[in-house]
């Protein structure tokens, strides 16, 4: 079959199978639409990919926000039409089937996972590629923070395309140490708790200051862009993503970005159990978990924790995490590793009690207002229809 | 003894995997006995203190256990400390570092602290990842230990040293011991010395091994049934059926 056919035929090929995804609920149907894709024709990438400006988000945490995120700053910046990934699908099957999804956009913005991201960089040439945050993160996958580091440094070595990053993160300016072109945003400096030795020359990294010092330079190249230390995590990604989009063409005009980094988004929605609105917060690491306790506002919390691949198998990870923020709050742990949970808060001297289910847990709780925070497959079943619970409120999660 | 002093050394660089938590747990579990406990942290720097009852040691990525182990061996204090009757947990590359030998960050074999004989090797084998469960090796008939392990060195122990327990699942050293049993080993135990493949934190889960620790230095422990640990290590446990 010639090239073109071929793309026609996966693609059609990629939408039935999309539909019929979506409608046995086996989810979303983006990942299984661009499997049917690559399957009939396993060049698609680069051919979908060809003439159009991309830019690819990858990171640690708040990939998915910031894609979103990105790809409506594009679209108000820019006449043109935007594609992006929406549901986190961000290996090769989920980039397909956004890419064929609406092939005419000339702008798409794609989450990438980590691991892929050389080699999608390598296939999809991307204009720009935003480096939002590497930290510990699914540690039995990637085995190390590290490891990622490496393989993005070994990598990023071309000169046509510019990544935009976060230069306080010891790991991403050493990552890019040598590509060709680089926009360092810094925030002022901010201690990278998994840094404590560099990742380029193995020395104690001198975090004597906010910001780090090494002995081999690592860190010592200026950032023309200093935002707002005082930013939370969402707000820094908020950040990169308007750097990235100006790059690509967007006009962004300058009063208007304290208020777009304020109200950045982070990964949470609001869902309805048994009658009531509980606000949901998406934590997949020892760092999200951080941010996401920083925002607790209130009286009773739910923690849902599973341990399955997505969410990380090793719950150690629990132990990095300081629960102070939840003192003085009602705490019920749910989720397959309630039990982890519910032993590292008694550790730090935080009474919780245990529920089967998120259902059990919030009739746990009185009439206040009920807050919670879940892991990867515990955020998707809350989300998952089949449970009967209906989202009343949706951040950029769509 | 007038105070239980805990060393928690360098968790900046051997703090990956949650093993922290085991210097918590130790202080929680000790609290509870009324005794009375100090942790101290000992930063990359520091001088390593020779007076403490119980030395802590977590894993960690490769580059921050070469720069631990040079640190460590400059030092000299934790060897003393052994000297004068200190325990040491070390997990997984804290493990690996006081042994005889280790591949460093860069590949090369280099010498560890020697504090006990094992000796640790990088093959071409896949990473040993998953749930990991032994059978103690000093009392058979006692509860599994159970943890998470994570680590691409197998690690062979000498004939003067025990393992801490015999693997059941996973993959523990990964290598037989050099007595020649037919068992794959899981740590090691030398004196007030133990050493472990096992995250979780394996304190967290297995509170048996935590008041083991501690009574090797303050001795016989009062009774504590902490209903919360013991659920959450029976699940762990009863993990390896399903």
């Amino acid at each position: 079959m010639p090239g073109q056919l071929r793309l026609s035929v996966a693609h059609s090929a990629g939408r039935i199978a999309s539909r019929l995804s979506q409608s046995t609920g086996r989810g979303r149907g983006e990942t299984i639409a661009g499997r049917v894709i690559l399957g009939i024709d396993p060049g698609a990438l680069g051919k979908l990919a060809g003439g159009r400006d991309i830019v690819l988000v990858s990171g640690t945490n708040g990939k998915t926000t910031t894609t979103a995120f990105l790809a409506g700053i594009l679209a108000d910046g820019t006449d043109e039409k935007v594609s992006s990934s929406e549901f986190g699908a961000n290996m090769r099957a989920g980039i397909a089937s956004v890419l064929a999804g609406r092939p005419r956009h000339r702008y798409v913005v794609l989450e990438c996972d980590e691991l892929y991201l050389p080699a999608m960089c390598e296939v999809l040439k991307p204009k720009v590629v935003v480096l939002l945050n590497l930290s510990r993160d699914q540690l039995h996958r990637t085995g190390e923070v590290r490891k990622v580091a490496n393989l993005w440094h070994k990598s990023f070595t071309g000169d046509d395309v510019t990544f935009v990053i976060n230069r306080d993160d010891p790991f991403l300016e050493y990552a890019v140490a040598n590509a060709g072109h680089v926009l360092r945003v810094t925030f002022g400096g901010r201690k990278h708790p998994d840094a404590a030795t560099c990742p380029n020359c193995s020395a104690l990294l001198d975090w004597s200051q906010a910001d780090y010092k090494c002995v081999c330079g690592l860190g010592s190249l200026a950032a023309p862009i200093r935002a707002d230390q005082r930013l939370s995590g969402p707000g820094r990604n908020a950040v990169l993503a308007i750097e990235a989009a100006r790059l690509m063409g967007a006009v962004v005009p300058v009063d208007i970005q304290a208020g777009l980094t304020e109200t950045a988004p982070d990964r949470s929605a609001t869902y309805v159990v048994a009658g009531r609105e509980i606000s949901t917060r998406l934590a997949k690491n020892p760092e999200s978990w951080r941010e996401c306790l920083s925002q607790i506002t209130a009286s009773q919390v739910i923690l849902s924790v599973n341990a399955r691949g997505i969410d990380g198998r090793d719950t150690s990870w629990l132990w990095d995490v300081d629960y102070t923020p939840l003192r003085g709050r009602r705490v019920i742990c749910t989720g397959e590793r309630r039990l982890d949970v519910s032993y590292r808060l008694s550790v730090q001297g935080i009474d919780a009690s245990v529920a089967d289910d998120f259902k059990a847990a919030v009739a746990g709780f009185d009439s206040q207002t009920i807050e919670a925070i879940a892991s990867y497959t515990a955020y998707q079943d809350l989300a998952a229809i089949g449970l009967g619970l209906n989202k009343a409120m949706t951040g950029v999660d769509r | 003894m007038s105070k239980l002093t805990i060393v928690r050394l360098y968790h900046d660089l051997l703090g990956t995997y949650g093993d922290q938590g085991n210097a918590e747990v130790l202080v929680h579990r000790a609290r509870a006995r009324s005794i009375d406990v100090e942790l101290v942290e000992v930063a990359p720097g520091d001088s390593v203190p020779t007076s403490g009852d119980i030395y802590l040691i977590g894993g960690g990525e490769d580059g921050p256990q070469t720069a631990a182990l040079e640190m460590l061996q400059a030092d000299g204090g934790l060897g003393r400390a052994i000297d004068s009757g200190a325990a040491v947990l070390a997990v997984c590359a804290g493990f690996q570092l006081i042994g005889t030998s280790l591949p460093s960050s860069t590949g090369v074999t280099v010498s560890g602290l020697g504090l006990v004989d094992v000796s640790t090797v990088y093959t071409d084998d896949p990473r040993c990842v998953g749930e990991l469960f032994v059978t103690p090796a000093d009392d058979e008939t006692a509860q599994m230990y159970t943890g998470f392990e994570n680590h691409q060195g197998r690690t062979q122990i000498g004939q003067g040293v025990q393992p801490l327990g015999w693997v059941s699942s996973g993959f523990g050293n990964g290598l037989p011991s050099a007595s020649g049993d037919s068992r794959i080993p899981e740590g090691v135990v030398n004196g007030r010395v133990i050493g472990t493949y096992m995250h979780g934190p394996v304190l967290a889960r297995n509170p048996q091994l935590a008041d083991r620790i501690l009574g090797s230095v303050v001795g016989v422990l009062a009774p504590f049934e902490d209903s919360v640990a013991n659920a959450f290590a029976a699940e762990r446990r009863a993990a390896m059926t399903i």
